[in-house]
């Protein structure tokens, strides 16, 4: 570049019409983006960083097959050139752009696994019919963590890079192993600044066990307690036999005095669909609101463990639990747009991915999926699993999601092992029959272990896959409301920014 | 698009130069949950699709104007990616590099006066 | 308001920079002497210069202007800059929070819209020797001040001595910068301003569209759009600080909404975005029928991207508007911009009850604004 030319060039400020700025040379050239019809009469088109543009149907051909004329189409010619679906030069000036953008989407990945669970007790004295555990309700020497177990378990976690980790206590009913508990939040508050990390706590229980000492503790360790709660009382306790059948009250009342201590915040509600659920989607949202919540998560039921037993009340297709959530999200909305503040998560979870730039990491809906990228597991037996559904697998003596032994394996054989690069061909919907082409393909993720237990291979099959047909009909469904809908797409942003 | 019913079994002639292998397998990867697909090579020009129905009594009807327009929808997705194939790398590449220092540009600064922004 | 005025220069070579006082017995070696109607004279006195407006010249080796026209618009403080050719021109105003330092004239871009239309002539030397004589006697409480153009980093080097020596000597002041951005699309100009590690710096660059073809044209400069986002990119690898401006007219009325998001999605970084009123100064006049539409036309636009990167959180002001063309929600953003000295209120202003909250005008908007100014009367 011959800068000191310019310094003879007279310089030349009359001022020229746009048409000379046009760096257009003859055809325009494709960037890599996805497109797919979301109804009769539009297609939707996907870039490589998840920027999207709705057009009418037919669009994408034109587009493709290069018959797109700028000096006819000029908005859509901008919009295109703008939101990097085409280009102008081979390889456009602003890739490095790109690259940086692609690299953020993705950069929920960079410090590896956060979540460790800590699956603490398998007691439990309720008996909820679609549970994934098996349920036991004596024996805490052979049930409850050993102390060793946990020793190892935090020393592992705190050998994760990431700075940021979560413990979090599962069961069975975590509570009624409140001693190990104890000990393990001590413990790992100890090591934790020792290896600069700074932890997060959350307990998950059906709060039956909670105590004022209970609460207590949680209040200094700042421990979130994460609850179930079905909807009305019919449904809760239809579906959480507990005996005396008050699970709901106690559910309720444990949830009020832990807002009383803790916080409002440091509670969160989590509802398990069952079949019973899919009739009652307008309650279970009323029940939430009443309840104090503003916020829910829909998400479907997981069909492992007791749930594939008990097939005739849990077993049901994509297109029931699709009925529902729709029911239910506009049932949401409704509250939103008479000025409520009500956010439906898992929707919020798709819709942060379409509409910024910003990572987006959720361990069941993620690409390369949350499986030891972001979760692992550490069962009360000393096994160590990939996720939490693959721990249930075992429950049934389904072996293959289990990672190791913390008596006798490392981090690395763990975390690196064969078996973690056997699930890696599987875990990036990139490379995945279906999802490659797939134009939700940054809005969605994937699950080995699901395709396992559901259909036989890490791989699954798409067209038959329940996952597939979920995630594609409600992102498909949330990207038809916003573009039909200002006032929802309004309402949608204001759950990710969290202001009306 | 030459087709053919036989019973519960739908058979395509498709030219292989305008839908070569990875766009049939692609395309009828989608119709492998209700039906059994086959694909062979015909000829020097064609492939010959087979798709048997999994249930007994079906219609086909309705499924030929699918079958053609997903034909077109993943031969155009097959141009996109032969296409932007090298540019997709390039941004990936780009993405997870550790060392990469995007290069500075080969267009002009425009200043009349001479500023060069390569020495400073 | 007067940034300058002129006398007859006695025994001047170089441009000299000092502090005004009128008080004959400052000490102070960096002061200049306002000597009114008379004119003091003792041992001690250390002056850079004498200005009076007596009409004869003294025998004094004291630098001298004489027969100045006016020093009514000098305060005991200001900074002025005395020319070999008796003007005597205004740099730092103590009683302004918009005082500016303008690095150069120089510009690569050539806006349709500038208001300080570009001189091709290298006037580093003359600037930079100026500035540096300038900087050091800027008042250290001094809250902000303002840096501009043509295009500073045409300065090359000097760019980065001149901002080094504002942080050394003004460490608590606010530094606003414009610039087009385009310089630091090459890494090296990036990095050389990131190792200033100058936490007080903010840019301010203009951004027209996110249509590179819409922005080079407004712009005038070919590949402008493609530099100024690499510039972007590169300014926040190193933490710069950036707020984005858009000037409001016709051209970037069209796709603003589109801009908007353009900016959420691609360059979530930065501060601060600036919506501009139109200044009917330098080129615009020239090219009014490109560049004018009726300000109250447009606000549906600026709505909507106003309140889009407010709601992601993305700091927003609307500048150089008037209260009564806006419509009530948008005037949380505005803020009362306009330079002291070339603002100015219509006569149907005076009987508007937000007159106080209001920015006014530009001087230049007595010959084109909107048709819409109309006082507001709340009881």
């Amino acid at each position: 570049m011959e800068n000191s030319s310019l310094i003879n060039k007279k310089s030349n400020r009359k001022f020229k019409e746009s048409d000379y700025y046009n760096c257009s040379h003859s055809e325009y050239y494709l960037l890599p983006f996805k497109f797919h019809r979301i109804n009769a009469t539009k297609e939707i088109l996907v870039n490589e960083v998840g920027d999207f543009i709705i057009v009418p149907s037919g669009t994408a051909e034109t587009i493709i097959s290069k018959k797109l004329l700028k000096h006819i189409d000029e908005d859509l010619y901008a919009d295109l050139i703008s939101n990097f679906f085409i280009c102008e030069e081979k390889v456009p000036a602003l890739i490095d752009i790109l690259a940086t953008r692609y690299r953020t989407k993705k950069s929920f990945l960079d410090y590896f696994t956060s979540l460790h669970i800590f699956v603490i007790s398998l007691r439990c004295e309720h008996t909820c019919h679609y549970c994934q555990v098996s349920r036991v309700v004596q024996n805490k020497d052979v049930y409850d963590m050993k102390i060793s177990h946990i020793d190892k378990g935090i020393d592992l976690m705190m050998q994760s890079p990431n700075p940021n980790i979560t413990m979090e206590f599962q069961g069975g009913e975590a509570l009624l192993a409140f001693d190990k508990i104890k000990y393990a939040v001590i413990k790992a508050s100890d090591e934790a600044p020792k290896k600069n990390k700074h932890i997060t706590f959350v307990i998950c229980t059906n709060l039956a066990p909670i105590t004022d000492e209970i609460l207590e503790f949680c209040l200094s360790y700042q421990i979130l307690i994460s609850t179930s709660l079905d909807g009305p009382e019919y449904i809760h306790n239809k579906n959480r036999h507990r005996p005396g059948n008050n699970s709901y009250q106690l559910a309720i009342k444990g949830i009020n005095k832990c807002r009383e201590s803790l916080g409002n915040d440091r509670v969160s509600a989590l509802l398990t669909t069952t079949n019973l659920s899919l009739d009652y989607p307008n309650e279970i949202v009323d029940e939430y609101f009443n309840q104090g919540f503003r916020n829910i998560f829909l998400r479907s039921i997981s069909p492992f463990g007791f749930a594939a037993k008990n097939s005739k009340k849990n077993k049901y297709e994509a297109s029931k639990f699709l009925n529902f959530y729709k029911t239910a999200l506009n049932r949401i909305i409704e509250y939103n747009l008479n000025g409520e503040f009500y956010r439906e998560d898992y929707a919020s979870i798709i819709l942060k991915k379409i509409l910024t730039p910003f990572p987006v990491g959720y361990v069941d809906l993620q690409s390369p999926s949350g499986m030891i990228n972001s979760v692992i597991v550490f069962n009360y037996d000393g096994k160590v699993y990939a996720t939490d559904e693959a721990r249930m697998l075992a429950e049934t003596k389904d072996y293959t999601f289990q990672l190791g032994d913390l008596d006798v394996n490392s981090y690395n054989e763990i975390f690196y092992g064969d078996k973690a690069f056997q699930f890696a061909e599987a875990w990036t919907n990139e490379s995945l029959p279906g999802c490659s082409e797939c134009a939700f393909q940054m809005y969605c993720g994937t699950d080995p272990v699901l395709n396992h237990q559901t259909q036989g291979d890490i791989y699954g099959h798409r067209p038959t896959s329940v996952f597939c047909q979920k995630n594609m009909e409600i992102i498909r469904y949330l990207i038809e409301l916003m573009d039909s809908n200002k006032q929802i797409e309004h309402v949608f942003r204001s759950w990710i920014t969290g202001r009306n | 698009m030459k087709h053919e019913i036989v019973g519960n079994m739908l058979t395509v002639i498709v030219d292989k130069e305008t839908y070569p292998s990875d766009v049939l397998y692609k395309c009828f990867y989608w119709y492998s949950d209700n039906y059994n697909v086959q694909i062979f090579p015909l000829d020097h020009f064609n492939y010959k699709v087979t798709l048997q129905c999994k249930v007994l009594e079906h219609n086909f009807d309705s499924i030929l104007e699918k079958i053609q327009q997903d034909l077109i929808d993943f031969k155009l997705r097959d141009i996109v990616a032969k296409e932007t194939r090298t540019v997709r790398e390039l941004i990936i590449a780009k993405a997870f590099a550790y060392y990469d220092l995007a290069d500075n540009p080969s267009t002009e600064i425009s200043d009349p006066v001479g500023f060069n922004p390569d020495i400073i | 308001m007067l940034l300058k005025t002129k006398g007859i220069p006695w025994i001047i070579k170089e441009t000299i920079v000092g502090r005004v006082t009128r008080d004959a017995y400052d000490i102070d070696s960096n002061s200049v002497l306002i000597a009114e109607d008379k004119i003091i004279l003792h041992e001690s006195q250390n002056f850079k210069a004498i200005l009076t407006n007596l009409p004869n010249k003294l025998e004094i080796d004291i630098p001298l202007v004489y027969s100045v026209e006016t020093f009514d618009h000098l305060l005991d403080g200001d900074i002025v800059a005395i020319n070999n050719d008796g003007i005597i021109n205004t740099l730092y105003r103590v009683a302004s929070n918009q005082n500016f330092i303008l690095f150069t004239e120089r510009c690569n871009s050539n806006c349709l819209m500038c208001s300080q239309p570009p001189k091709d002539k290298d006037d580093s030397k003359f600037l930079v020797n100026l500035h540096k004589q300038l900087i050091p006697l800027i008042p250290k409480n001094c809250h902000e001040i303002g840096i501009t153009g043509g295009e500073p980093t045409l300065l090359e080097n000097h760019f980065f001595e001149l901002l080094e020596l504002i942080k050394q000597e003004l460490p608590e002041t606010e530094v606003h910068c414009l610039t087009n951005g385009r310089s630091f699309a090459w890494n090296n100009i990036a990095k050389r301003l990131g190792m200033l590690q100058y936490n007080q710096l903010m840019l301010g660059i203009p951004l027209y569209s996110d249509y590179y073809q819409s922005h080079d044209y407004i712009v005038q400069a070919k590949n402008a759009f493609n530099q100024t986002i690499k510039g972007l990119y590169n300014l926040a690898t190193y933490d710069i600080r950036i707020e984005i401006r858009i000037v409001l007219q016709k051209e970037t009325i069209q796709r603003l909404v589109k801009l908007a998001k353009y900016i959420y999605k691609n360059l979530p970084f930065v501060e601060h975005v600036a919506f501009m009123g139109l200044e009917y100064q330098g080129y615009t006049p020239y090219n009014i029928h490109k560049l004018w539409i009726e300000p109250l036309a447009y606000m549906e636009e600026l709505k909507e991207a106003a309140n889009f990167l407010s709601d992601q959180g993305i700091n927003v002001s609307i500048y150089n508007s008037q209260l009564c063309v806006m419509p009530k929600e948008l005037w949380k953003y505005n803020k009362k911009s306009i330079s002291d000295w070339k603002n100015i209120y219509l006569s149907e202003c005076s009987k508007c009850t937000l007159m106080d909250k209001c920015g006014g005008l530009f001087a230049s908007g007595e010959r084109k604004h909107s048709e819409f100014i109309k006082a507001i009367e709340i009881c």
